[in-house]
């Protein structure tokens, strides 16, 4: 365990105590709970998937691969917690709303994210050249980005069945102040785990790297006398 | 092959959300819902077939019968009576924001659908009060 990854056990289990103990919304009841988990979630999908534009561009003005090794990472991160928001959307929206889906902006719109960042991490497993590959997916993932303001303020330019943003917004909070410290625990924590899980995801993509630019596996580690199974071709 | 696997599989996705957007959507000529003031403006909303009407419960309004739930929704300017068949949702009350689908006959919207829009607003039970959206009346 590293610091960082402490950090992120610790205020995580701070935000689901707060999450837990702050009192209920008036209209909601418990059901408002959900937020705590669904708005940090799109919250990491933005600050992701921003993430992957900032190091796609510096990828393409430095032309350095662990420039490109942040994006991928950072892009696999976002679309877990993409899907996450989208999972938990849907099971906040069936009590509250009544329909688990419903064909509004919001919600197309972020599924029609997580479906272009799904479709650019296929890219990435689909280029083995490592020089190629970053070239490639650093477009992508520039161009990708033009989704998340999109994504954003759907919900302020399409009429929506959606509820517009309650805290990123001009003006105040539309939220009483123990929901909305139990949100920015949340925010905070999921934020921490952000970083902890791109970090590692990060020397991952260096490890792979390596492996393919030495050409195959270092023997000495597993020792010279363990051979790979043979597979269908070969036998 | 193979290595194209994934890229397809989100293509497929991407194609098939914004197809089923499309499909939902394209009657109502791409609007998710109508105000009320919109349905009393248009020159023809009876001929409209089915449409989403979208408004705040007028509190003192709802009544209950056998079948289901009569109530008036309005945007602030337009206030329309609706007559919903079918129970309504749980979070159904004085004051929020509902989204209903069915037919108007010219006074009165006959709904067998209901979604519930509540607002951006999260308050404990001593907090603030429960206000409409105000974003969307045609004036």
């Amino acid at each position: 365990m590293r610091p960082i990854e402490i950090a992120a056990a610790g205020t995580m289990l701070t935000a689901l105590v707060a999450g837990l103990v702050v009192p209920p919304d008036a209209v909601q009841g418990d059901l408002q709970r959900i937020m705590y988990v669904h708005v940090p979630s799109a919250w990491l999908a933005y600050l992701a998937f921003a993430v992957t534009l900032v190091a796609s561009v510096a990828h393409l003005v430095t032309k350095r691969l662990e420039w490109d090794r942040r994006a991928g990472a950072s892009a696999e991160v976002g679309v877990v917690f993409t899907g996450l928001a989208l999972a938990t959307g849907m099971i906040w929206g069936k009590p509250v709303w009544g329909v688990w889906w419903t064909w509004d902006a919001r919600l197309v719109l972020t599924a029609a994210m997580f479906f272009v960042y799904l479709a650019y991490l296929g890219l990435r497993r689909s280029v083995d050249d490592p020089v190629i590959r970053g070239r490639r997916t650093a477009v992508f993932g520039v161009v990708a980005a033009l989704q998340i303001p999109l994504v954003h303020f759907s919900v302020i330019w399409w009429r929506s069945l959606h509820q517009p943003p309650t805290v990123l917004r001009p003006g105040e909070p539309q939220i009483d102040p123990p929901l909305l410290f139990a949100l920015l625990m949340a925010v905070v924590a999921f934020t921490v785990l952000y970083v902890a899980l791109t970090r590692r995801r990060v020397e991952l993509a260096a490890a792979e790297d390596r492996l393919l630019t030495t050409g195959g596996f270092d023997e000495s580690v597993a020792g010279a006398a363990v051979s790979a199974p043979m597979t269908g071709e070969q036998r | 092959m193979r290595r194209y696997r994934w890229f397809i599989v989100a293509g497929l996705g991407l194609v098939a959300v914004l197809t089923g957007f499309l499909v939902a959507n394209i009657g109502a000529d791409l609007v998710y819902y109508r105000t009320t003031s919109e349905v009393v403006d248009e020159t023809d909303p009876v001929g409209k077939g089915r449409f989403r009407l979208g408004g705040q419960v007028v509190p003192g309004s709802i009544a209950a019968d056998a079948t289901g739930v009569q109530f008036e929704v309005t945007d602030g300017v337009v206030t329309l009576e609706v007559d919903h068949r079918g129970a309504p949702q749980q979070l159904f009350r004085e004051g929020i924001g509902v989204v209903v689908e069915g037919t108007w006959d010219g006074s009165t919207f006959h709904s067998d659908s209901m979604i519930i829009k509540h607002d951006e607003q999260y308050r404990t039970e001593d907090g603030g009060v429960y206000t409409p959206d105000s974003r969307f009346p045609s004036p």
